[in-house]
């Protein structure tokens, strides 16, 4: 059997007193489109930090193409791509130039650089503006370079963090055709997003992260089969959608339903 | 469903400067400042940026301290005697030296509040002016510039008692016009340096301002020159022209509101209090207009305007250098931030604008001729000051981008390498700079002295990169590119870095000076060689060591070099 894509043993990051990441473990294997779900605060950019180096564990082991990243993280860098939480963008130069930048910075010849930045920037649609820097960007245009950026190099793993958040539709509608001709040509891609009817169109796995534990890991199917198993009372007569599967499954522990809590807000108009 | 209450705030918010919407406004921004500075001691950053606060105000204090004594007894004196071309020449020192510590030296400009994130509530404009001048109180410039008004004034007042409250109105204005004055321009700097097109106006008019200084210079130097016969004159003689243009500009105005017994009649204090009330309008209207736009929302980074022809075209590239891997595309990226950041031009630039416009102090006087002969050693120790902040907080441009570091497969040895590459290039150029001014004012040196001063770089340049290069790792700060200000967080990083250059520059004089008195000047060269080796083998060091500590404090470098405000 090939080894995963991104294997993951007893990972724990601590705050302090807080644990952020609570000993998880976690296989996803290669070509998967793999949703990384949870509440806000659950871990969730904790996590993908620490697959991708910008924090360091406070213990566990995490192997990504079979290298353990403790001992190969160049090599590991190399291979993966990333939209972080912050995007990473220099805000001081033009789409042309910061893409131009990446693309040396993961040693991509020069050539090569011009030519995927050229196609990057029409597919992304922002090769119309060439002279406009990052900085004065919308958010949605900032996200789709930041992506761009993710992918000039051809990485075989490719984690997003709310990679649609503020992408217009038609956008959005490219980039996950994009995404799902990447996994089908083997990349993995390893997502967070609130939207859940996103997470549930492309994603064929699903794991969900509760106050820094996973609460749920499997195929949308092996989740409903695990929400049917716990119930006492009827069983749902239609399948359960991802957002119901969320919500039963870490929705429990907040104060009560989202219409109960609006009630106590009597002084909102 | 009960309906909408009217809005209980509305009718405040036009309201006055101290309306109750706005002192609680001021209030939650007291209070939110105290709990930033009370939040940053948790950290042993914290306590060491409190720390250099303290030696940094302790600094300032002595250096506002010495002149303030002089001007003060100057002051009385000159009242006591009804020296009113005393008095006026101190006033125009006071008054030159605020706005041009606030112009020139942005570190002592203090803090230009970023006020931007206010926009989304509702401040009004009264508020926000108040606010803008508030920040400005607190910059050393206009600390010092009120300590020497009031040394000043408790001159004047100790000779003329019987005249308080007008000389405590007086220079009160004078001072409130120097704070608005101070920051008007300041503002409209930076506004300036934003934009491309007005950058390079800005740019020529300060190379014209100071090719122009330095040609009047021999003018003030020269033994018939203007100062050297107004020393040997007495200030009543100062022709009555310049006398008359002087006394219609802000100073002038101050001496006759302080001193009108024997130049104006009685009723002229009231015009030339007047007449300076209406400079203080006149600054702070242009500081109203300029603040206007920014309170509105105004995009303050370089949005340069793409016209309807090249929209949609292609750009052709053409790269700034045109080599390929992570180290010249580092170095490119830089030289492209640098490129667009008119402040960090500018304080690129400004050490170089002081060579050339003090350049001719050098000149003249009994010691003219070993004045000239340490003039290049000097020179290219002051090459250093533009670059400090740059090479002390090398990752401090970043800001979001700090991450792709981390995430990229290029190892952060070879980023900061770059870094150093690109510094020692710009020193490089600013040292040539320097130095051909100095060979064109002063001549060629000795030899020796040339000899002495490339061996002090070669032991210099390698100490700075690795102090600097540790600092930017260790107390990295984040550096707003498009607004002059004192970078918050930035003050620890600040201290540590001049005593870094004033070890350095003690080094080079410890021992050059003790050659240079025994006569064998030429003996410094090898020293310099020696000790140049041996910062060599410690900056290389410190370069080994970049990943493992950039490892090790990654968390606090993307948290300091991220944040905002």
């Amino acid at each position: 059997m090939d080894s995963p894509a991104i294997a993951i043993r007893d990972l724990t990051r601590r705050f302090g007193p807080f644990t952020a990441v609570d000993n998880i473990s976690l296989d996803v294997a290669a070509g998967q489109f793999f949703g990384f779900l949870g509440p806000n605060g659950a871990g969730k950019s904790t996590t993908i930090k620490m697959l991708t180096g910008l924090l360091a564990p406070t213990s566990g082991h995490m192997e990504l193409i079979g290298l353990d990243f403790a001992t190969h993280p160049l090599d590991i860098k190399r291979q993966i791509g990333v939209v972080p939480e912050g995007l990473a963008l220099f805000g001081r130069l033009t789409a042309s130039e910061y893409l131009r930048f990446v693309g040396r910075m993961y040693g991509l010849d020069r050539d090569t650089t011009n030519h995927r930045t050229d196609e990057l920037l029409d597919f992304m649609n922002l090769a119309n503006e060439p002279k406009k820097l990052v900085t004065d960007f919308s958010h949605g245009m900032q996200k789709k370079l930041a992506l761009a950026a993710a992918v000039i190099h051809g990485p075989r793993i490719l984690f997003l963090d709310e990679p649609f958040e503020g992408v217009d539709a038609i956008a959005a509608g490219t980039l996950k055709a994009m995404l799902q001709r990447m996994t089908e040509r083997g990349a993995t891609i390893f997502l967070t997003s609130h939207v859940l009817e996103i997470v549930e169109r492309l994603c064929s796995h699903v794991a969900i992260i509760h106050q820094g534990r996973l609460v749920a890991n499997g195929s949308l199917d092996e989740l409903r089969a695990g929400v049917a198993a716990s119930l006492t009372g009827p069983q749902p007569e239609e399948k359960l959608t991802l957002e119901e599967l969320f919500l039963r499954i870490v929705g429990g522990s907040g104060s009560g339903t989202p219409e109960e809590a609006v009630q106590e807000l009597s002084w909102l108009a | 469903m009960a309906g909408l209450a009217p809005p209980p705030a509305q009718k405040s918010l036009h309201g006055s400067l101290f309306s109750p919407l706005a002192r609680g406004q001021y209030a939650a921004l007291a209070w939110v400042q105290t709990r930033i500075f009370v939040n940053s001691l948790r950290t042993k950053r914290g306590g060491f940026e409190l720390g250099a606060r303290i030696v940094a105000f302790l600094v300032f204090g002595a250096v506002a301290t010495g002149p303030s004594v002089g001007l003060g007894f100057g002051a009385y004196f000159a009242a006591a005697n009804n020296h009113v071309a005393g008095i006026s020449i101190l006033l125009w020192i006071l008054f030159l030296m605020w706005q041009g510590f606030a112009a020139l030296a942005p570190a002592l400009a203090g803090q230009n509040p970023e006020l931007t994130h206010l926009l989304r509530y509702p401040v009004s404009f009264g508020s926000w002016i108040t606010l803008y001048l508030v920040y400005g109180l607190a910059a050393p410039s206009t600390l010092i510039g009120l300590f020497w008004t009031t040394a000043i004034g408790i001159g004047i007042a100790v000779a003329r008692p019987q005249q308080l409250p007008w000389i405590a109105l007086t220079l009160a204005l004078f001072a409130f016009f120097n704070l608005l004055l101070s920051r008007m321009i300041l503002a409209w700097i930076e506004r300036w340096l934003a934009q491309r097109r007005t950058r390079e106006i800005v740019t020529a008019i300060f190379l014209f301002l100071g090719l122009g200084l330095q040609a009047l210079n021999p003018a003030f130097q020269s033994r018939n020159g203007l100062l050297h016969r107004l020393s040997h004159q007495k200030a009543a003689h100062i022709p009555s022209r310049v006398w008359t243009i002087q006394s219609l500009f802000p100073p002038g105005l101050v001496t006759s509101s302080l001193m009108p017994a024997t130049h104006a009649p009685e009723p002229g204090r009231s015009q030339s209090l007047s007449l300076l009330g209406l400079y203080t309008l006149g600054a702070g209207g242009l500081l109203a207009l300029r603040l206007r736009s920014e309170s509105r929302g105004e995009n303050f980074s370089e949005a340069p305007r793409v016209s309807s022809a090249s929209a949609g075209r292609k750009v052709r590239r053409r790269p700034v250098l045109d080599f390929s891997g992570p180290i010249a595309a580092v170095f490119e990226k830089d030289l492209r931030y640098l490129m667009r950041s008119g402040p960090m031009l500018y304080n690129l630039a400004a050490p170089l604008v002081m060579v050339v416009v003090f350049g001719g102090a050098f000149r003249g006087g009994q010691l003219s001729r070993i004045r000239g002969e340490y003039a290049l050693p000097v020179g290219l120790a002051w090459a250093f000051l533009g670059l400090v902040r740059l090479i002390c907080n090398n990752l401090g441009m970043e800001g979001d981008g700090i991450q792709f570091y981390f995430l990229s497969p290029t190892p952060m040895r070879t980023v900061i390498l770059s870094k150093n590459f690109f510094h020692l290039a710009l020193f490089l150029l600013e040292a040539g700079l320097i130095s051909t001014l100095i060979v064109f004012r002063f001549g060629l040196p000795a030899p020796s002295i040339v000899a002495a001063t490339l061996a002090w770089l070669l032991f210099a340049i390698p100490a700075n990169f690795a102090a600097g290069n540790l600092l930017s790792i260790l107390m990295p700060y984040r550096v707003n590119v498009v607004r002059i200000r004192r970078e918050p967080g930035g003050l620890g990083n600040g201290l540590s870095s001049m005593l870094t250059q004033l070890a350095i520059l003690a080094a080079g004089a410890l021992v050059l000076a003790p050659c240079a008195f025994l006569g064998h000047t030429w003996l410094a060269a090898p020293i310099f060689l020696v000790l140049a080796a041996i910062s060599l083998f410690v900056y290389l060091r410190v370069l080994d060591n970049v990943d493992r500590m950039v490892q090790s404090h990654q968390e606090s470098l993307t948290l300091e070099i991220m944040k905002t405000g």
